[in-house]
C-alpha cells in the first residue's frame, strides 16, 4: 500500500482543532509574513511559538551576539551558539528550522534604525516587539503608523511586564500610551533590577497569541487593553486605554510627524543596558574585511573570527565586530570612550 | 482616603511600600500630598507643576488624560496608580 497522501496541515493538527483557528485560520497562518523585531528573551519566546505554530515567512532582525548569561531566558540558545559565537538571529534561525523546515526563516544580523526599518518591515503582515529598549520601538510605531500595519509590543523586567496590541487608526498608538521615553538613569535597567525567564514568557506568549489572532483575522478577540502582569506577586491589570485614541495630541497617530523615521531622534551609539558596554553604529557602504582587519589586530591582542563576526580583546577592552562596521565594545559605560577606541581599533 | 500603588521602580523612593493612604478629593492633591511626604518621588513623577511625559496615571483602570487630568475628582476607597514605561525584554 502506499502511504497516505502527506497533509501540510497535519503537524499543526492540535491547534487546527481549535474551532477559533481551524483550517481557514491555520492557512492564513502559513500565508503570513511576519517580522520579529529583537530575538533576546521576548524574541526567543515569540519566534518559537510563531515558527510551531505555522507561521509561513518569519523575519527575525537582531544586532546581538550570545552570551552566557543570555542563556537563563533566551529559550532558543544553547552553550554551544556561545562557544560559536553565533549573532542571536543566525542561531535562532538555525533551532528554528530544526523545529519547522517547511517555513521560510530570514535571519538579519543588524541595528534596526531609521534608514533600514522600512524595508525591514514594509512587506510584513505584522510587526513584533522583542526589543529591550524604547528608541527602536518609537521606530517600530512610526514605521507600523506610516505603513498601517498592526504591531504589538511588549516589555518586562524584574517579574512584571506590559503588552498592548496596536492597530493603526483602531487603536492607540506607543507615543499615545507613553509620549516620550525616560531619560537614561531614571528607570531602572536589566542590570539594576534582573528580570525572571518565566515572566518574560508569560507577556511574550501573550504577544504571540496576539499575533495569532491578528494573522488569522479574530479581530473581536483583539486585547483593547494595556496588560500589566507581576508574576511574583499576582497582579494581573487590564488598565483601559481605548479611550487615549484621538483624545491625547499624539504627535505620531493623530499629527502624523513621524520623528524617529525622520532620524531627529535617538542616538546611534548606546550603552547596552546591564552590559557595562557600548554600542558604536557605524554602518558602512561594504562589507568589512575580517581577514585583513584580524592581520592588522593580531600585534595588538586576541583576535579571532567567523564569518559572523569578530572578536578582539585588548587593554582590558573586548570588541565584537559585525560586517556591517558596528561593534559592542565591553568594559566601558562611556559612549566617548568607546568612540575614541572603536576609532583606535576599528578605524573610521 | 484613596489608595495609591506605587510601581517597584519607585518604592525605594516611598519608604519600601507598595501601597500609600493618601488624602485629596483630586488626582492632582492626591499626588501633590504624596510627593510632600516623599519628597524624591515627587521629584520622579512631577517636571514643575506637570506630571512627567514618561509618567502615567491610572484612577482605578482609566488613564486619567482621557479623565479630567489631575482634577479627575478621586472618591474614597478610589485607587490611583502610577504606572511606569517597562522598557526591558
Amino acid at each position: 500500500m502506499p502511504p497516505p497522501p502527506h497533509d501540510p496541515l497535519e503537524r499543526y493538527s492540535r491547534q487546527v482543532r481549535f474551532p477559533s483557528l481551524g483550517q481557514a485560520g491555520q492557512r492564513a497562518l502559513l500565508a503570513s509574513k511576519v517580522t520579529l523585531c529583537g530575538c533576546g528573551a521576548l524574541g526567543t519566546v515569540l519566534a518559537n511559538h510563531l515558527a510551531r505554530a505555522g507561521v509561513g515567512s518569519l523575519r527575525i532582525i537582531d544586532r546581538d551576539f550570545i552570551e552566557t548569561h543570555n542563556l537563563q531566558r533566551q529559550i532558543l540558545f544553547d552553550e554551544q551558539d556561545v562557544r560559536d559565537n553565533l549573532p542571536k538571529a543566525e542561531a535562532a534561525a538555525r533551532k528554528l528550522r530544526l523545529i519547522n523546515s517547511t517555513i521560510q526563516i530570514e535571519p538579519v544580523v543588524t541595528d534596526i534604525d531609521h534608514t533600514n526599518v522600512l524595508d525591514l518591515v514594509g512587506d510584513a503582515d505584522l510587526i513584533l516587539d522583542g526589543t529591550d529598549n524604547f528608541e527602536t520601538r518609537y521606530l517600530i510605531n512610526d514605521a507600523a503608523i506610516k505603513l498601517g500595519k498592526p504591531w504589538v509590543y511588549g516589555g518586562v523586567i524584574g517579574s512584571e511586564g506590559q503588552t498592548m496590541t496596536i492597530v493603526p487608526g483602531k487603536t492607540p498608538c506607543l507615543r499615545c500610551l507613553i509620549e516620550t521615553a525616560p531619560p537614561p538613569g531614571m528607570t531602572p535597567t536589566c542590570e539594576t533590577a534582573g528580570v525572571l525567564g518565566p515572566a518574560v514568557a508569560v507577556i511574550a506568549s501573550l504577544e504571540a497569541v496576539e499575533a495569532i489572532k491578528l494573522l488569522t483575522g479574530a479581530n473581536d478577540a483583539l486585547n483593547r487593553d494595556l496588560i500589566m502582569i507581576d508574576i511574583w506577586d499576582w497582579t494581573f491589570r487590564q488598565l483601559k486605554v481605548a479611550g487615549l485614541l484621538g483624545k491625547v495630541d499624539c504627535p505620531c497617530c493623530k499629527h502624523r510627524r513621524f520623528e524617529w523615521l525622520e532620524g531627529g531622534m535617538g542616538s546611534h551609539t548606546t550603552t547596552l543596558c546591564g552590559r557595562n558596554a557600548v554600542q558604536v553604529a557605524a554602518r558602512r557602504p561594504e562589507p568589512l574585511n575580517f581577514a585583513e582587519l584580524s592581520q592588522r589586530l593580531e600585534p595588538l591582542g586576541e583576535v579571532r573570527h567567523n564569518a559572523f563576526m569578530l572578536r578582539f580583546a585588548t587593554e582590558g577592552y573586548e570588541f565584537t565586530v559585525f560586517p556591517d562596521g558596528r561593534a559592542i565594545i565591553k568594559g566601558t559605560n562611556d559612549i566617548a570612550k568607546a568612540r575614541t577606541l572603536y576609532a583606535q581599533f576599528v578605524g573610521s | 482616603m484613596a489608595t495609591v500603588r506605587i510601581p517597584t521602580p519607585l518604592r525605594p523612593h516611598a519608604g519600601g511600600q507598595d501601597k500609600v493612604e493618601t488624602a485629596g478629593a483630586t488626582v492632582g492633591e492626591i499626588l501633590a500630598n504624596l510627593g510632600t511626604a516623599f519628597p524624591a518621588l515627587r521629584e520622579r513623577l512631577f517636571d514643575g507643576a506637570e506630571l512627567r511625559r514618561f509618567v502615567n496615571v491610572y484612577l482605578n483602570n482609566e488613564d486619567i488624560r482621557y479623565l479630567d487630568d489631575l482634577a479627575t475628582p478621586v472618591a474614597e476607597n478610589d485607587e490611583v496608580s502610577i504606572i511606569p514605561a517597562v522598557a526591558g525584554g
